[in-house]
């Protein structure tokens, strides 16, 4: 081996190593295997799992009215009109908190910075027909919690794990005392650790990819971190708080409720956007329906 | 545009669409194809009924004037949504005669966003489902 190749084979060596190094660096925490009493401790949680869906109305006709908490029996935090949809078209589709905001002069969305502001106006400024939602792209934190279609909550011993219908999507919340992430890759979802506070579930989210919108054409930068709060206030009924704060973009902390409402006789269903997508919006922003496909 | 539309749709929603602060909520769904202004009615046969996700497409033959058929195309709520609300796969047969109210695709094919049709039945569908 001559010395040219011998320093190749050393540097490759050192790469390799490096990549080792810091994919274990990368998972450092390790999951335990729950215990018997671990799983014991489950039994003593909050009510959670089951289907939920967000709103207010029964799903199906002729059945009785889920009862909702009187008002004020949940009072949302200052400045915050509970349940109520924010944001724009958008709402639901790409972008779109799950709820909240507006009426009686409290702002009606997220409120932004200059910067942001004039980064909202550029996208608005575009004239895109439509968003990415229309190629099935789904709409990522907080938008994903306030789909017209339900949710299961799944509660094991360290773990909430969340299975949204809508888009297919899942989130993993680690309530084992793990850290959030320095450092966090961005993801549609981010990256979420949880603690229970008495009978709250308090889901503390960092790490948003760009492609995030809070509301239409709204952006937000890397420092975004999100907060839910979740509690029941009635057998099948929960309240979902949500905060965003976000030093770059927002003036200030936005906070929306929204109500979730257990449905015993409903499971999940399959949500594949791509089986039959007609609409579409193209990179120019046009969009269109393919009649032919 | 987006109070229009909203007014649009929450004029037209059952209990079961969600009008909240004006705003309607819709995964995915986009409204960009659909004239959302105005409202149109066609008599037709149920041709076909794709019952898939994101959305369920209706197809219907209707009477051309001077002769022959036409199929329109309506795109509808998600099978997943519509089967929770009394609305399911088998509830058009091919051949019912519907009439169907719609938002016109903007660029003038025939059909558009399904809101509401009349069975004869008596049963009337829209996006928010079956209702009697």
């Amino acid at each position: 081996m001559t010395y040219r190749s011998t320093a190749l084979a050393s540097l490759v060596a050192s790469v390799v190593a490096f990549g080792a190094i810091a994919t274990i660096g990368a998972q450092e925490w390790r999951t335990k295997s729950p215990t018997a009493a671990d799983w014991a401790a489950m039994a003593k949680l909050p009510d959670f799992n089951g289907v939920w869906e967000t709103g207010r109305a029964p799903a199906v006709a002729g059945r009785p009215p889920v009862e909702l908490p009187p008002p004020g029996a949940a009072p949302p935090r200052a400045g915050v009109a509970g349940g109520r949809q924010g944001g724009g078209r958008a709402a639901g589709g790409r972008g779109a908190a799950p709820g909240g905001g507006g009426r009686g002069g409290a702002p009606a969305g997220p409120q932004l910075t200059a910067a942001y502001e004039a980064k909202r106006a550029e996208l608005a400024g575009r004239k895109a027909e439509d968003t990415e939602s229309a190629n099935c792209l789904p709409p990522g934190m907080p938008g994903i919690m306030g789909q017209p279609y339900p949710m299961e909550f799944i509660l094991s011993p360290g773990k909430v794990t969340i299975v949204i219908e809508a888009y297919t999507q899942v989130r993993h919340i680690y309530t084992d005392g793990r850290p959030l992430p320095a450092d966090p890759d961005p993801k549609f979802f981010g990256t979420s650790v949880g603690h229970w506070d008495g009978d709250t579930l308090v889901v503390d989210t960092v790490g948003f990819s760009p492609e995030i919108l809070l509301t239409a054409n709204t952006p937000h930068s890397d420092k975004m971190k999100i907060n839910e709060r979740f509690r029941l206030t009635s057998p099948d009924v929960m309240t979902m708080e949500t905060t965003v704060t976000d030093p770059d973009a927002l003036t200030a902390p936005w906070t929306t409720t929204r109500t979730l409402i257990r449905h015993r006789d409903w499971t999940i269903s399959e949500y594949i956007c791509e089986e039959n997508n007609r609409n579409y919006v193209d990179a120019s922003g046009k969009a269109g329906i393919r009649l032919d496909k | 545009m987006t109070t229009r539309i909203s007014r649009a749709l929450c004029a037209m929603a059952t209990a079961a669409l969600v009008c909240g602060g004006g705003t309607f909520i819709s995964a995915h769904h986009s409204f960009a194809a659909f004239d959302m202004a105005a409202e149109k009615v066609v008599d037709g046969a149920v041709r076909k009924v794709e019952w898939t996700n994101p959305h369920i497409w209706v197809y219907i033959d209707a009477a051309k004037p001077g002769g022959g058929t036409e199929t329109y195309a309506f795109e509808g709520m998600s099978p997943n949504y519509l089967n929770r609300r009394g609305w399911t796969r088998t509830t058009l047969d091919d051949g019912m005669k519907i009439t169907v109210h719609y938002r016109p695709f903007k660029d003038g094919k025939p059909g558009g966003m399904f809101v509401s049709a009349k069975l004869p039945t008596g049963v009337t569908l829209t996006g928010g489902g079956a209702q009697q």
